[in-house]
């Protein structure tokens, strides 16, 4: 699952957001932050804190420095 | 070099797209194939082995036996002008009953057309055993040592069948026993058939009621990974989408566990499924039957009926097309999950709200194209905000600008300690040009959606929106490259670029141009060649998702047009870069 969900994020990464115009607010960008956080706190906690970072990703939420906890 | 590399790995990335996707194309996005063969055509045609289960109940594959047909290739016109067949005639359904073996084997969707061409005709659904387009349902009941009706039996009975008017068919075994079949439609698609034995001997016997619906796969839609077609139940209150023909023939008998609601066969927008009784507990199993039919059974438990007494099961049929009101009133009327056989994937929850949106809205507007531009107007308002304040933050960029020049001067070896020193001036500044992940993900699901509508529902088959486009669901006929029909030869897969796909490059190509975030000059070159990659990729896809897509460009474009206009010094700055931009790549090349 944590797996499948990575390769998901890693898919966006080499593919739609190579042609799509920069977006990201943040550092780490919303795909490397899903990873590290699938990677280090599984796939249901990892998932979440993934969703919630994405969710506050767009022009009235936060921006900058913000990598996972 | 690096930024030459990079592009070369776009172009070469991109030709690999361009012939793989023909391929992906044709294997994953087969174009619907909807039964609308030829009529007359009568050669490949299959057997209609019809009974084959045993006492117990277990399905079984029997041999040559009474009730078992020869393997007979027939002649679907000739098969229908068989004298005694029994009109069915109902507002959306028109057909015939075989009095021999009391079969359903004759339906004819009234109101929906083979091909887009006004003068085609009605869809055939239903058809007679040994025809190439074989679809049947009979009703029947299994037992040791009574007399039964099977495939052969000639009932007997008179009139027609429509909305007002059941039709009753019986058969006298000869023995006491006396079965009924007492067929009744609806002004949709749903025939509800009594079949009742009334046991008039001294002793009491043990029978047990079933029906099955026994199709040719031949005919069948094409399966996908996102759209199921084949064989669907209702089991315990879940749909089963996970049998297809082949993995039937392959496993042999296939008995569902658990309680059957409705079993049957669909295809992409038609279906046939049999619906139990509510008072009776089913079960049911999918098979084989040979020469690529397949057979859905419907079995109740075995009953023993005592002397003088009358078993009665009422199974229904639904026989038509799956359209989505239609489907969730038959729910509403006690189907459980009869919607859910149009099979919406995981994107349900987003798919299905927007479809009722786009249905709504085609009630308002009686044009599906209309009804796929307002939709696509009401997206790109919600995302108005966003945009509006994406150049409210680049215009407050401008303050800082300087402050930029400076980094981008003193890290200008060093991009990844640029990108974090510009990410601490944002933050101390408080602004930040970007508009986020959020707007641009939550597009993916809608565009899905739409996607998987145009494929799924049946409201937009053969739906025209304006001059040449007759058919949403289907891709653009206008191919540029055959001189729209003029020349006589379909261009091979990749290459049938209509003038929707034009039009949809053109308008992202420009989209990109006017692009106000900032890019360094290798993304600018992928941007020039994507719209055009994206022309050859989207070319096959349904007319309306062009639309969707053509709509959204141009309502950005003009966004984008008119909020330079409100911040008039973003637009001077947007062209001195341009032109820098332009300069640069001079100097380099």
């Amino acid at each position: 699952m944590k797996r499948a969900l990575i390769l998901v994020a890693r898919f966006w990464q080499i593919g739609p957001s190579r042609i799509l115009p920069p977006t990201c607010r943040y550092q780490p960008s919303c795909s490397e932050y899903a990873i590290n956080a699938l990677d280090k706190h599984g796939a249901i906690k990892g998932g979440w804190l993934a969703l919630k970072r994405l969710l506050r990703c767009h022009p009235w939420g936060g921006h900058g420095y913000d990598p996972v906890p | 070099m690096d930024n030459q590399r990079n592009l070369i790995l776009a172009v070469v990335l991109s030709a690999a797209l361009l012939f793989g996707w023909d391929f992906v194309m044709t294997r994953f996005f087969p174009q619907p194939v909807v039964a609308e063969q030829s009529q007359t055509a009568s050669s490949g045609a299959s057997s209609g082995v019809d009974t084959g289960i045993d006492a117990s109940g277990a399905p079984v594959a029997q041999a040559a036996g009474p009730g078992v047909e020869a393997v007979l290739a027939r002649d679907l016109d000739a098969e229908l002008a068989a004298p005694g067949r029994l009109p069915i005639n109902a507002p959306e359904i028109v057909g015939s009953i075989n009095p021999v073996g009391a079969r359903i084997d004759d339906i004819e969707l009234k109101t929906h057309r083979q091909t887009v061409d006004k003068d085609s005709g009605p869809i055939r659904w239903f058809a007679p055993a040994g025809t190439d387009v074989q679809q049947f349902a009979q009703f029947g009941w299994v037992g040791d040592g009574i007399a039964l009706p099977d495939a052969r039996t000639q009932w007997s009975g008179t009139g027609e069948l429509t909305q007002e008017t059941p039709l009753t068919l019986s058969w006298d075994n000869g023995q006491g026993q006396t079965f009924i079949l007492t067929f009744s439609i609806d002004e949709h698609y749903m025939l509800t058939v009594e079949q009742s034995v009334r046991n008039d001997s001294d002793g009491s016997i043990a029978l047990r009621p079933y029906a099955f619906v026994n199709r040719t796969s031949l005919t069948a839609s094409h399966s996908t990974w996102n759209v199921h077609s084949g064989p669907i139940a209702a089991i315990d209150n879940e749909v089963d989408f996970d049998w297809n023909y082949d993995e039937v023939a392959e496993e042999g008998p296939v008995n569902m566990p658990g309680r059957t609601e409705w079993v049957g066969f669909t295809d992409i927008y038609w279906m046939s499924a049999l619906i139990a009784d509510d008072d009776f507990a089913a079960t049911s199993a999918f098979r084989s039957t040979g020469n690529d039919t397949y057979r859905a059974d419907l079995l109740y438990e075995t009953v023993s009926v005592p002397a003088g007494a009358t078993m009665t099961r009422s199974t229904r049929l639904f026989a038509g097309a799956k359209e989505s009101a239609v489907l969730d009133a038959y729910e509403d009327q006690g189907v459980e999950k009869f919607g859910l056989a149009i099979d919406w994937g995981w994107f349900r929850f987003i798919a299905w709200p927007m479809w009722q949106v786009l249905i709504f809205l085609f009630g308002l507007v009686g044009n599906f194209g209309v009804a796929i531009i307002c939709l696509t107007i009401i997206i790109r308002g919600l995302m108005f905000p966003i945009a509006q304040k994406q150049f409210a933050s680049m215009a407050q960029m401008r303050a800082v600008q300087p402050k930029m020049k400076a980094l981008q001067e003193r890290y200008k070896d060093d991009k990844p300690q640029l990108q974090q020193e510009m990410a601490k001036l944002y933050k101390e500044e408080k602004v930040n040009p970007l508009a986020g992940c959020l707007p641009i993900f939550i597009q993916i699901p809608i565009f899905f959606a739409l996607y998987k509508s145009l494929l799924l529902a049946i409201e937009m088959r053969h739906e025209p929106f304006v001059l040449w486009i007759k058919d949403l669901s289907a891709p653009d006929p206008a191919t540029i490259l055959n001189l729209f029909g003029l020349l006589d030869f379909t261009p091979p897969g990749f290459l049938s670029i209509g003038v929707l796909a034009v039009l949809l490059g053109l308008t992202m190509w420009l989209q990109f141009k006017l692009n106000p975030a900032a890019m360094d000059p290798m993304q600018q070159q992928i941007f020039m060649i994507m719209p055009w990659v994206l022309m050859f990729v989207m070319a096959p896809f349904a007319a309306g998702l062009l639309l969707y897509w053509i709509t959204s460009n141009l309502l950005t474009l003009g966004q984008q047009k008119y909020l330079y206009s409100r911040h008039p010094q973003l637009r001077a700055q947007a062209e001195k870069d341009a032109a820098e931009k332009a300069r640069n790549a001079e100097r380099k090349g």
